[in-house]
């Protein structure tokens, strides 16, 4: 990774863990709960398939998913 | 051939703090692009947990792609003026195309850490995807952080249903850092960074370029050529901020993209998840895309040619606008059924800043999907 890029995501670290505050297991309700998700479903993830299809960029969520010859 | 793309590997949704549950479901996804391409995907998906220690993921899918494929990019016609007009061209018989993919995904928990490995596979008439992949994560502080850690390769083959001794490979190796943290007892945010380095065929053996010149009775045809690599990076960063007052929850995500073919994109995703009583949500989401050219693509072919030079316009620049609305009902059962329908426009004057790529063909698109899962 380039020295800059590097360096906005160390900003992005040092800022989120600025701003969070611990949060206990009591009080994780509503992190809990389906739209609090950060990680996709697998009808969310065919919907990403259906865009990267048409565009030039892909990818950030994961890796090992291998390739398609998609039109 | 038809652009290859890295394929996300399963990876079902945990909820922080919330009990690990098993669940099953199925769905189908349809596409349909203005006449030409219609896309129907069925899948099935399975999550479990073995013990208390192992977890296994699972899931299917066959794409059926049929219609008619844009594959020759022309300046023959010319507007009054004599300024070249840009086309795409439908050539040969219509494709009937059908891809099976499955893949499959298997985690040990060592109390804060887990370990998992990924396999993926893929096959169609013109290619064939074999993967792998190791994830760490890492929870600290009780789960308000979790770190994540993982490598992927795979290893492609590319051939072409018009030219049978085309049989290429293409391997990439794939790096992922994240952090996920919690913000508030309302909010938290995960981003991720994603290294790909890859080798091997990229040219569209589907794609040409027919470019008639004033000066030369003779049209120049070219073949699509690219890179024999692509080394790229993807950032992408999610945010979700419930508010209990309202009932609803407000998701933005946001991906930076950027290659060695000179690809600069943005994507950004703003949706409101409203709960309306104890079943039924609906997600109204809008998605904005934009994108810079590769270096190398042009819609005309020079004269003299260049060693890469392609006329696919999802190398060119331009941008999108997605609207989506979902709708989410939750039976006693133990059932959900969710419902999504979504529109896309992709066009040059969407471009970010304007300066669209002109020969870009403005695509209008419509998207839906059906499931139905139960956790157990």
């Amino acid at each position: 990774m380039r020295p800059r890029a590097a360096g906005w995501v160390a900003l992005v670290a040092a800022l989120v863990a600025a701003g969070c505050a611990h949060v206990p297991a009591y009080q994780r309700g509503y992190l809990a709960r389906p739209a609090m998700a950060v990680e996709d479903s697998p009808s969310e993830r065919a919907f990403d398939k259906t865009f990267s299809a048409k565009e030039a960029a892909s990818g950030g969520t994961s890796v090992g998913g291998g390739g398609c010859g998609c039109n | 051939m038809k652009a290859a793309l890295a394929l996300p590997i399963l990876a079902l949704p945990t909820r922080a703090g919330a009990a690990e549950t098993g669940e099953v479901g199925f769905s189908t996804l349809g596409y349909k692009e203005r006449g030409l391409i219609k896309v129907t995907e069925p899948l099935l998906w399975l999550r479990a947990k073995l013990g208390e220690d192992w977890e296994v993921a699972a899931s299917g899918a066959v794409d059926v792609v049929t219609g008619a494929s844009p594959e020759l990019i022309t300046n023959r016609d010319r507007a009054s003026n004599g300024e070249a007009r840009f086309a795409q061209t439908v050539t040969g018989a219509s494709i009937n195309d059908r891809r099976t993919t499955a893949d499959a995904k298997v985690t040990r928990h060592f109390g804060d850490f887990a370990l998992s490995v990924t396999r993926a596979v893929s096959n169609e008439e013109d290619y064939r995807s074999r993967a792998f992949g190791v994830e760490a994560r890492l929870d600290l502080d009780q789960r308000n952080t979790t770190l994540t850690a993982g490598f992927g390769r795979s290893a492609d083959r590319v051939r072409s249903s018009v030219d049978a001794t085309l049989d290429a490979p293409r391997d990439t190796k794939e790096y992922l850092l994240g952090v996920t943290q919690l913000l508030s007892p309302l909010a938290l945010v995960q981003s991720t960074v994603s290294v790909a380095r890859g080798r091997g065929w990229y040219n569209d053996p589907y794609k040409l370029t027919l470019s008639f010149y004033p000066d030369d009775p003779i049209p120049v045809l070219a073949p699509d050529q690219r890179p024999d690599h692509r080394n790229s990076m993807a950032w992408l960063t999610r945010y979700r901020r419930h508010f209990p007052g309202a009932g609803g929850t407000l998701q933005v995500d946001y991906r930076y993209y950027r290659d060695d073919w000179g690809i600069r994109a943005h994507a950004l995703e703003g949706a409101w998840e409203q709960a309306l009583g104890e079943r039924w949500s609906i997600r109204p989401a809008l998605r904005y895309y934009t994108q810079q050219a590769a270096d190398f693509y042009s819609p005309l072919a020079p004269e003299m040619q260049p060693a890469v030079q392609s006329s696919d316009q999802r190398l060119a620049s331009f941008g999108g606008l997605s609207p989506s609305l979902r709708v989410t009902l939750r039976l006693e059962s133990g059932f959900v059924v969710e419902g999504t329908a979504g529109y896309l426009h992709n066009a040059a004057a969407l471009h970010a800043g304007g300066s669209g790529s002109p020969a870009f063909e403005t695509l209008r698109a419509i998207y839906g999907l059906l499931s139905v899962s139960r956790a157990f």
